[in-house]
């Protein structure tokens, strides 16, 4: 039965937590030199099979072959002795540290007791180049962005000469030139023979990058197809039915301008940005990442400060850097760090449902707490928010869930200008096609939706109107007609900037 | 939250699942169980009505300081300066009421408004300063308790009598103290479950951006908690004054450790975002069983604090494991296999833990007492000072001699853990009871209570004001310290440059035997003092002070210390000075300092006679137990030991 080519098999496994059957009989195996996408939706499972894999979690049942050998991985040590190394979506880097520090952390080469940094750095410098990756050893982590940490990740799991490689989700917050630049490497290893285990929520990217899909669905591995099978056909294995429409934008009638900005400017990070949102109209905002999409949002909700402008709501002045003005005003914004800045992890459904709400449900010092709760079930219901019970921490919902849930609360506070920051990173297809149809439901009800989102197809299918961002300032606009990626991604490389502030903006720009 | 977890599970069945749940849920909850369990068993007196209201009290004001910690540490804070706000709340009161005739509701009024006003400043300080709340409170810590040493000017000041009554029993047996425990506690509950401020502390402990950006107005807030946490400390104040009838400056000193263990303990963790009100108490609790049980199993002081450290760290470690283990509620009903080892584990766990404290405690337990009526406690003011180690000493060979069952107990110089103390000896049913009070006013309350019981009381060393004692066993302070006084100006010819080194402030040792050096100096004009300075009994700080004031005065020629520690300490900062071109007078003639008077390193010692001290408290004791008249006050002579008669000297 064994196949020498064959890395890894996995018979069988199952996983519950308390309440929970994480996984129910999941098979799977890795070839040398495949690129094998595990596919599900958010809650299928798929984490927690790979966390198996990395010593994470041990299973309750069923077999793990390593190399046609049967083991237990009991810790990150044991799978680093078995050659599985794993990128998170979250990064286990040390902002602190430099990136040959981190590459070789715990496994420093040492001289008479002291670290050998020159070696160090010259041995880091090696993986960097096979990575193809253009960043000094010395760099101190904290100064990279996302699409270099993720090499410098790949590069310490070439360093440990991992033969298997587990990615999880490693597109989801990359621009698409940046997955371009991913995937090439990605095509290198393969080549050399290592076995990368894939995790996407992007279905285009099966077909460009992967070799075979293992489809889990509940806990369940439903299928294994050739990475050729059409996206309908991925999605009903998926999802258990098929999505009619994945960007099912409904236009609503186009109302007055709700919100007006005006020159808005943050010196060194965004320049004269000016823009309407109407009531009943999707604005979205395309641009690479470090275009300054976020901070403009951050700084029309009150929640950081900008030096000229104005930002006005239903034509009345807001207050600079006042979120409860901004609120007062009908501004909700999801922010784009769901957990860091959304949601409090460690607090039920119920309470992150009535954050928003809760001051003014209070009377005289006292929380409306039965008013709070009708409320949060009333939405949770709405959102169809899959749960154990409002009682359940935010920390063990999906990221649909949690997207849902942070999406919610500012439902709840009747907002009219709703800021969405990047509204489906992480979140798997039926869960967007939900967001989406409460994008439309808003905007049939009045509201003005403004849309960042680095997922170009997202944002030329929901938007009606779309701001391309380039360096801290609006290169251009486009209706819904002229929008392609093509046009999209035109402006979005574009120099908008006159003066010489180029140099600096490239720096800050990956 | 909790009330709602146990309204869902209706029926006889429920309940015994319901109190299951609720004892896997609160770690806390079953460690206090297991101690009370454990502690029942091994000592007699501590199942009764009587103790357990003495465990209420004894727990009370770490408890309410421990609630207003609680806010704090809620919202991803820490608060270090609650056991020094209480001093100082305290003091106000004291200071306002009895030495200025302001009307005891705005005295009150005053003490609360002080807690509010050190919050708001810890609050300003982190909400606007963006200073760590570690960094800002622990200044806030030195400020309250030096302002309340300037308030007092170091002495402790009579509480008004209105205001004792806090310290005082309704109806006879009902401890005020533990009803404002309750109340508290409700309130804490209350703020905490309920209200507007205390939701915000859990979702800005949770995630404090997530909660800014929800518009949370996050600043506001935390001045508010702040503030909150100085309304408990004044409270906790209030409460631990008017049990001693007097605000000690040095109150509830280090407190603030014991209120953060006490909220960890109860379930609550330093990252912030969880936290109940009914933990915090249940962590008070843990903490006052532990100090009454050892007390009663006469454990000896030094291992208690042992006991004491493990314990706290058992209880989290018991705590963690269990959550880990998942005993979730959502558990038992789908029934993962998995879970019933895991549960098992975590009784085996609570059962290991629960051998080990009855087996040490049991080991440490100091012999059993085979005649029961001869039971004798001695509770000190403090074991960390060789002078008091010898008077245990001496008080421990008598006992030994007579056959009387001999109790020590270290109040670690904090008048309140003595009143615990006392209050422990007193309800045990004890023969005798030798105090040597941390200080003479705050120890009339316990003392009272002990004459209530018919227990004869004997002090030593220093006596008790305002109540009945049998006899006071002492050596003279005030005759000493001018004995101090007189030999270094002899020495010095009557001329010459002195510095003077103080004990504690607030203790009364340190402010008679400074009133028998001014005394003793006023016969010598030509004796000039050229700095006082307090280094608090204590050797390091001795030598510490000595070297900034030699940087002042290169050219002192005498040096007086209150007691041989600091004087040894001086010595150190003299180097090869001391004994030639100075002169040093130390207190105490413990056997170190003897040892330097040997030397030549020390000039002389003020030598009372620690041993006799205790051995003839005890011998005190014995007479009065069994019914003897005994001498009101028993003065064990001072002598001024110097290189001539040093050999013929022990303590």
């Amino acid at each position: 039965m064994s196949n020498p080519d064959e890395l890894l098999r996995i018979e069988g496994i199952r996983k519950t937590f308390p309440g929970v059957i994480a996984l129910d009989g999941v098979d799977f195996d890795l070839r040398r030199g495949e690129v094998h996408v595990l596919l599900g939706e958010n809650g299928a499972g798929k984490s927690t099979l790979i966390k198996m894999l990395s010593g994470a979690y041990t299973p309750d049942a069923g077999r793990i072959l390593v190399g046609g050998e049967e083991t237990r991985i009991h810790g990150a040590q044991d799978s680093e002795r078995l050659g599985i190394a794993t990128i998170y979506q979250e990064f286990n880097l040390v902002p602190d540290l430099t990136v040959a520090e981190n590459i070789f952390l715990g496994r420093q080469p040492r001289r008479f007791g002291m670290i050998d940094r020159k070696r160090m750095e010259a041995d880091a410098e090696v993986l960097l180049k096979r990575v193809g990756v253009n960043v000094s050893p010395r760099a101190r982590v904290r100064e990279l962005g996302i699409a270099r940490l993720q090499m410098v990740e790949i590069a310490k799991a070439l360093s440990l000469d991992a033969r298997v490689l587990i990615m999880d989700e490693p597109t989801a917050v990359l621009t698409s030139e940046e997955v371009d630049k991913l995937f090439a490497i990605v095509r290198t290893l393969r080549e050399d023979g290592v076995g990368v285990v894939f995790i996407t929520h992007h279905l285009e990217e099966i077909a460009a990058l992967g070799d075979r899909v293992t489809v889990i669905r509940d806990g369940r591995s439903v299928g294994q197809v050739p990475a050729a099978t059409p996206e309908d056909e991925l999605v009903r294995l998926m999802v258990g039915r098929s999505i009619e429409q994945q960007y099912p934008r409904e236009r609503a009638d186009q109302g007055a301008a709700l919100l007006t900005v005006e020159g808005l400017t943050r010196d060194g990070v965004f320049h004269d940005v000016s823009f309407q949102v109407h009531a009943g109209e999707v604005v979205g905002i395309a641009g690479l990442v470090g275009a300054g999409r976020t901070e403009v949002v951050r700084a029309v909700f009150g929640a950081d400060p900008y030096d000229k402008g104005a930002v006005k709501v239903a034509g009345a002045a807001l207050r600079r850097h006042d979120v409860g003005a901004a609120m007062a005003a009908g501004i909700g914004l999801i922010p784009e760090d769901r957990k860091g800045q959304g949601l409090v992890l460690d607090q039920s459904v119920e309470e992150n449902l009535g954050l928003v709400t809760m001051r003014a449900a209070t009377r005289a010092g006292l929380v409306d707490l039965r008013g709070q709760r009708e409320a949060a079930a009333r939405i949770a219901d709405r959102l169809g928010v899959r749960m154990a019970g409002l009682g359940q921490h935010v920390r063990t919902l999906s990221g649909g869930n949690q997207q849902k849930v942070v999406i919610g609360k500012w439902l709840l506070a009747d907002t009219k200008v709703l800021i969405l920051d990047e509204p489906t990173r992480g979140i798997d297809v039926g869960a967007k096609v939900e967001i989406y149809e409460l994008i439309n439901d808003l905007t049939a009800a009045g509201a003005a939706v403004l849309m960042i989102s680095s997922d170009l197809p997202e944002v030329l299918g929901m938007s009606d109107r779309v701001l391309v961002m380039a360096q801290g300032r609006i290169a251009g606009e486009l209706s819904a007609d002229e929008a392609t990626q093509d046009s999209v991604m035109a402006l979005a490389v574009s120099n908008p900037t006159t003066d010489l502030k180029t140099g600096k903006e490239a720096a800050r720009g990956h | 939250m909790a009330t709602d977890t146990l309204k869902s599970t209706p029926g006889a069945g429920g309940a015994t699942r319901g109190l299951r749940r609720l004892l896997l849920e609160n770690g806390a909850l079953t460690a206090l169980i297991v101690l009370v369990i454990a502690m029942s068993a091994l000592s007699g007196d501590f199942l009764t009505t009587d103790n357990l209201l003495n465990v209420g009290v004894q727990a009370a004001v770490t408890a309410v300081l421990a609630f207003g910690v609680t806010f704090v540490i809620v919202s991803a804070g820490i608060d270090l300066s609650v056991g020094s706000v209480a001093a100082l709340s305290a003091t106000v009161l004291a200071w306002s009421a009895t030495q200025h005739g302001v009307p005891v509701v705005i005295a009150v009024l005053l003490a609360v408004a002080t807690g509010i006003a050190a919050g708001l400043v810890n609050g300003f300080l982190i909400a606007y300063g963006k200073l760590p709340p570690f960094i800002a409170t622990l200044a806030m810590l030195s400020v309250a308790r030096g302002l309340s040493l300037v308030i007092s000017e170091g002495s402790p000041i009579p509480f008004p009598d209105s205001v004792s009554h806090l310290g005082d029993t309704l109806g006879g047996w009902l401890p005020v103290p533990v009803l404002v425990m309750i109340v508290m506690g409700l309130i804490a509950a209350f703020v905490l479950g309920r209200t507007y401020i205390g939701r915000s502390m859990y979702a800005i402990g949770g995630n404090e951006e997530a909660a800014r950006l929800s518009g949370l107005r996050v600043k506001k807030q935390k001045l508010a908690i702040y503030a909150l946490s100085g309304v408990f400390a004044a409270v906790a104040g209030i409460v631990l004054a008017s049990r001693l009838s007097s605000a000690q400056p040095q109150a509830a000193d280090g407190y603030e450790l014991d209120a953060i263990a006490a909220v960890v303990i109860g379930g609550a963790s330093l990252a912030g975002g969880t936290g109940k009100a009914s933990g915090t108490l249940i962590g008070a609790l843990i903490l006052a069983v532990l100090r009454n049980g050892l007390n009663l199993l006469n454990v000896s002081a030094f291992w208690q604090q042992v006991v004491i450290g493990v314990v706290i760290a058992l209880a989290v470690l018991f705590d963690t494991l269990r959550r880990k283990a998942g005993a979730t509620p959502v558990a038992a009903g789908t029934g993962a296999g998995g879970g019933r080892g895991k549960q098992a584990g975590t009784y085996a766990l609570a059962a290991v833990v629960t051998v080990a404290i009855v087996g040490a405690t049991s080991f440490l337990h100091n012999g059993s007492s085979s005649s029961a009526d001869r039971k004798m406690g001695l509770s000190l003011s403090t074991l960390n000072n060789p002078f008091f180690v010898q008077i245990r000493a001496g008080a421990q060979a008598e006992a030994k001699k007579r056959g009387v069952d001999l109790t020590v107990t270290d109040a670690q110089n904090d008048a309140s853990q003595q009143a615990n103390q006392l209050q422990n000896f007193t309800s045990s049913g004890i023969g005798a009871i030798i105090v040597n009070p941390v200080d003479s006013d705050a120890a009339s309350n316990s003392v009272k209570a002990a004459d209530k019981a018919d227990i004869p009381v004997i002090a030593v060393d220093r006596g008790v004001n305002n109540a009945k004692t049998d006899a006071l066993v002492a050596s003279d302070n005030v005759a000493g310290g001018e004995l101090a006084a007189k030999s270094i100006a002899e020495k010095l010819g009557g001329k010459g440059k002195i510095v003077i080194l103080q004990g504690q402030a607030g203790t009364s040792a340190a402010r008679e035997r400074a009133q028998g050096f001014a005394n003793g100096l006023k016969a010598f004009p030509g004796i000039q003092v050229v700095a006082q300075q307090p280094a608090d009994f204590d050797r390091t700080k001795g030598l510490d002070v000595m070297s900034n004031l030699l940087q002042a005065h290169p050219d002192v020629q005498g040096v007086i210390a209150a007691n041989d520690e600091m004087a040894l300490g001086a010595i150190k900062a003299l180097g090869s000075k001391a004994g030639k071109s100075v002169s040093v007078v130390g207190f105490d003639g413990t056997p170190d300092g003897l040892k330097a008077v040997e030397g030549g390193s020390l000039y002389a010692s003020v030598a009372q006679q620690p041993t006799q001290l205790g051995r003839i408290a005890v011998d005190n004791a014995l007479q009065a137990l069994d019914g003897e008249k005994v001498q009101q006050t028993v003065k064990v002579p001072v002598k001024v030991v110097t290189k001539e008669n040093v050999a013929g000297f022990s303590g």
